[in-house]
């Protein structure tokens, strides 16, 4: 029986048409065509100044938009049929789409980008965000110069964001990777990266593309794979990263999606974090990180409560999930009033460990494990608000720090627990 | 059709370009002249081109290969005589080839005994046929064109103790236009060799023949009239024969010397060129197509000339920096092969001496709106010799055969007015005529056939031109169009075979005829015409209803 692709003919044919390729930038949508014409034009821009000679293309990855966003990449496109844009290219810059699915999905979509990397024979590649509304043209070098002329294999952002923007990827994501995977990775769930066609091409083939994949998670498998692959991985700062309002709802599809994802790759990629101990720096183009400090309304209240009210009404769950000690103390903390509540860094380090070995071991459904992670996430943020509610750039990064080697200090406990103890 | 009744030919021709000194030495000392050249005519109807363009061959010190005149009434002593320029002229027009020259009207060397006059005194009669100054800070608007060489368009005279005005080399002083006695005089010289026969003119510089204060002194309206004046004698006095612009300029600025018809036939596309070898080294049509687009519409008795070389330097001053940039980095990265804003060098060694490209290259030369120039030697893929200075590199001896100087001339080969070449790749052991003659494969035959395929159909020299825009922009692919005779052109710019689909859905219910091999293709439908073509691969189809 004939293999069935997941690429349709009307794709492969602009593939066809566009060739090989020395630098692709894909861009994965959804309903974004208020923001996609600056984006792609950006992207132009880039390229056509920090690559004018390279065959280049922009390939558009869309979830099923309804607003015209892939017409409106493809009309963007620079070539000799419609002359008119306002930029000067030395050759055609091809900007294709493919509608791979009727509802967004990121890792299919990371998955059609590098199926066309790989069909393009693309060097060096790009992932942006159609959301990147702080978007210039040197992010595309930032990003692709390392792979395209340095051998690297992944570039991972950095950023300046405000200190309390990204708690998750501060107080979870950043120091459990770091302490998993002994590198200092900044932004291991990055929505904007570079990666070289071997590494994206090997990805492709050994990813299983699993459902849960399909939908999310796609990105730091991705970075995940690089690491254990032992490619070659550096970092670039971008410069400003917006600070988005979330909404308190958002909190648990986020968390699915990075915290789920990098809790499943923890089974597969046992053997790449066993025996891995502190953490090394990887190279770094610009700083490491930044943060400003503006003030920003926080509800801590509402917080409070969130994380009491979980502890409360999800001891039955987090019976099964923590220790003894660990709920003990969350209940203690649970207690406590505003103004001395505190969630300790070597606490929070231990009931996420908690966390990873109980959805190793599926104590109870792995998708309500991580809906439990959602109300002591919330406590971690409160403290983590209020230790750096004063504190100045540096005091907000030593702090962080602290954390992460709380993690690492805590790591032979994750290692004890995973396959056995409590 | 008798040669004089076609009053339209060069729309149709396919020009040789030649200098006699390069091509043949009948007598043995070391310099081509016309009794050579015209020993080499059966060659050359062979080939099947029907003009030469000669390059000056006017008594000349040569300080800059003879565009340096020193008499405009006779020929060069190396060269031989009038009475042999006649001979030859008479031998090309028995074989139906006619014969272009060239009329350097902006400037003569400054042997020229007009010069000579003109500088001897305030008051001599010649003195007002060239331009004069006190200073040297006139026309502070004008470029100067040779930048290797020259840093003022002033020259001062020793002997008049003045300042003298000249665009190119300084020993090249501008002629006066302004002065109607040179008018008169460069009409006499113009009349005295159409009457002997010559079939038209390339005229030299075009651009500057007229000084303003406060312009660039190019392009000038006052310039334009001057020119419309000789066309207007030369359609009265000697119809039929035709006038050629050589003005590098963009195509929009060129559109003047057209005028309504009534100033040139022909003017040379210099941007498209360079643009031709980007899209080459790019692997993609749009250099290409982009200077067509801005490529204005001309009367329909006037023609573009395109070339691929010629005897100057790759011409890069109508292109953008970057695009220079491009191309000398691309092209010329021995920086000894860069002159002045272009490139010395020959079409087979630009190309790499790759075959397909060469084929590609000069099957766009013969599809592309326009007469194409075949540069002498460029036949048989002739190699150049950087080492040798200035343009002097593409002007070497023709290599007609392995033998004795390459079969050019009899003479000691230290008294060959320039070095052949002989490298092991591009030398005329290795690269000759009498070698490719034999060679049913080879270039030159390869090029004879070429040339053979387009005589086949006038659409490529005075039909319009259709392009198409497949998604696949390494294809650059036209429609040329004459009547209801339709020629559609596939060029594959890439190095790696490429699949195109191109919408011919217009021409629905045609076949394709391909023009080489005289197969059909499919019949054209609905659907996209799908067609695969090897890397640098090229056809060309009749299209035709059956």
């Amino acid at each position: 029986m004939a293999e069935e692709s997941f690429l349709t003919d009307d794709f492969l044919g602009q593939l066809i048409s566009v060739g090989e390729v020395d630098i692709l930038v894909g861009v994965p949508t959804h309903n974004n065509a208020k923001t996609i014409r600056s984006i792609v034009e950006t992207i132009q821009a880039g390229i056509v100044t920090f690559f004018p000679r390279e065959r280049a293309a922009i390939i558009n990855a869309d979830g099923g938009s309804r607003d015209g966003t892939p017409e409106l990449v493809v009309r963007a496109a620079i070539g000799d049929a419609k002359p008119g844009s306002k930029l000067y290219a030395l050759r055609t810059l091809p900007s294709i789409s493919t509608q791979y699915a009727s509802s967004p999905a990121n890792g299919t979509a990371l998955r059609t980008i590098l199926a066309a990397a790989e069909l393009l024979r693309a060097k060096a590649c790009a992932v942006i965000s159609p959301e990147s509304t702080h978007l210039t043209a040197d992010w595309l070098t930032a990003l692709l110069r390392p792979v395209y002329t340095e051998t690297f294999d992944l570039v991972l952002p950095t950023y300046r964001r405000h200190r309390f923007d990204g708690i998750l990827l501060t107080n979870l994501l950043y120091p459990m990777t770091r302490a998993l995977y002994g590198l200092k990775i900044r932004e291991p769930y990055a929505l904007q990266f570079a990666f070289s066609g071997r590494l994206g091409s090997q990805f492709l083939a050994q990813n299983p593309w699993h459902e849960e994949t399909a939908r999310a998670g796609s990105e730091i498998q991705f970075t995940l794979a690089a690491i254990g692959g032992e490619y070659r991985i550096g970092q670039s700062f971008l410069g400003t990263k917006q600070h988005v309002e979330r909404h308190s709802a958002d909190l648990v599809p986020a968390m699915r999606q990075t915290v789920g994802a990098l809790f499943s790759s923890m089974e597969p990629n046992f053997s790449s974090w066993d025996t891995k101990t502190g953490s090394q720096p990887i190279p770094t183009a610009g700083t490491e990180a930044e943060f400003t400090l503006e003030p920003l309304r926080v509800n801590r209240k509402r917080l409070r409560e969130m994380f009491s009210t979980g502890v409360a009404e999800l001891e039955p769950v987090f019976q099964s999930i923590l220790s003894t000690s660990t709920l003990a103390e969350l209940q203690s903390i649970a207690r406590l009033e505003e103004v001395r509540f505190h969630y300790p860094a070597d606490l929070w380090a231990k009931t996420v460990y908690e966390f990873a070995a109980a959805y190793h071991k599926s104590v109870i459904s792995r998708d309500h494990i991580i809906q439990a992670l959602a109300p002591l996430f919330r406590g971690r943020a409160l403290t983590f608000l209020m230790e750096n509610r004063n504190g100045s750039a540096a005091d907000v990064e030593n702090n962080i720090e602290s954390l992460c080697l709380e993690f690492e200090r805590m790591k032979p406990y994750l290692l004890e627990i995973w396959n056995g103890g409590e | 059709m008798p040669l004089e009744q076609d009053v339209l030919w060069y729309k149709r021709a396919i020009i040789y370009q030649a200098h006699v000194r390069t091509f043949h030495d009948s007598n043995g000392d070391g310099v081509g002249d016309f009794p050579g050249l015209d020993q080499k005519l059966d060659y050359l109807e062979e080939l099947g081109i029907d003009t030469i363009w000669l390059m000056p061959f006017f008594p000349s010190p040569l300080r800059d290969d003879g565009y340096d005149i020193a008499d405009y009434y006779s020929v060069h002593s190396s060269y031989g005589t009038l009475e042999d320029f006649k001979g030859f002229l008479d031998s090309a027009h028995k074989r139906r080839i006619r014969v272009i020259i060239e009329m350097v009207l902006n400037h003569t060397s400054d042997q020229h005994p007009w010069f000579q006059q003109s500088r001897s005194s305030q008051e001599n009669p010649r003195r007002d046929w060239y331009v004069w100054s006190s200073t040297d800070t006139r026309y502070p608007e004008a470029g100067i064109n040779f930048l290797d060489t020259e840093l003022s368009n002033w020259a001062w005279d020793p002997v008049s103790k003045s300042y003298y005005w000249h665009r190119f080399f300084s020993h090249q002083p501008d002629l006066n236009y302004d002065n109607p006695a040179v008018r008169e005089e460069m009409w006499t010289v113009m009349k005295f060799w159409l009457a002997m026969g010559v079939d038209g003119f390339r005229l030299d510089a075009v651009p500057f023949l007229v000084e303003r204060d406060g312009t660039n002194c190019e392009n000038l309206p006052e310039t334009h009239a001057i020119l419309k004046e000789f066309r207007r004698r030369l359609d009265e006095q000697f119809p039929g024969k035709m006038l050629l612009a050589e003005a590098n300029q963009w195509p929009a600025d060129l559109r003047p010397y057209f005028a309504d018809g009534n100033e040139f036939h022909m003017a040379f596309h210099f941007p498209l060129m360079p643009r031709m070898f980007m899209g080459v080294k790019l692997e993609d049509r749009k250099p290409i197509t982009e200077i067509l687009q801005q490529t204005p519409e001309i009367p329909p008795s006037c023609q573009w000339c395109v070339f691929l070389r010629n005897h100057d330097e790759l011409t890069l001053e109508m292109v953008t920096d970057i695009e220079r940039d491009y191309m000398n980095d691309s092209y010329a990265q021995d920086k000894t092969m860069r002159l002045n804003r272009g490139i010395r060098r020959r079409l087979a060694p630009l190309l790499d001496n790759d075959r397909r490209r060469i084929e590609l290259m000069n099957g766009m030369l013969m599809s592309l709106p326009g007469t194409p120039i075949i540069y002498y030697g460029d036949e048989i893929g002739m190699g150049d010799n950087i080492n040798l200075g200035d343009r002097n590199g593409v002007r070497t001896p023709m290599q007609w055969s392995g033998g004795w100087n390459s079969g050019f001339s009899v003479a000691e080969p230290e008294k060959l007015y320039a070095p052949l070449i002989q490298d092991p790749v591009y030398g005329y052991a290795a690269v000759n005529v009498f070698s490719q003659k034999k060679t049913q494969h080879s270039l030159l035959n390869w090029m004879g056939r070429l040339i053979a395929v387009r005589k086949t159909t006038r659409a490529f020299g005075s039909g319009t031109i259709e392009f198409l825009y497949p998604a696949n922009h390494r294809i650059l692919a036209y429609v040329r169009q004459l009547g209801d005779e339709k020629i559609l052109v596939v060029n594959n710019l890439s190095n790696a075979a490429q699949a195109v689909e191109l919408d011919l859905r217009r021409y629905k219910g045609n076949i394709l005829i391909e023009m080489f091999g005289k197969n059909i293709f499919p019949r054209v439908g609905e659907a996209p015409y799908l067609l695969t073509l090897g890397p640098y691969n090229f056809l060309w189809f009749r299209l035709r209803r059956v």
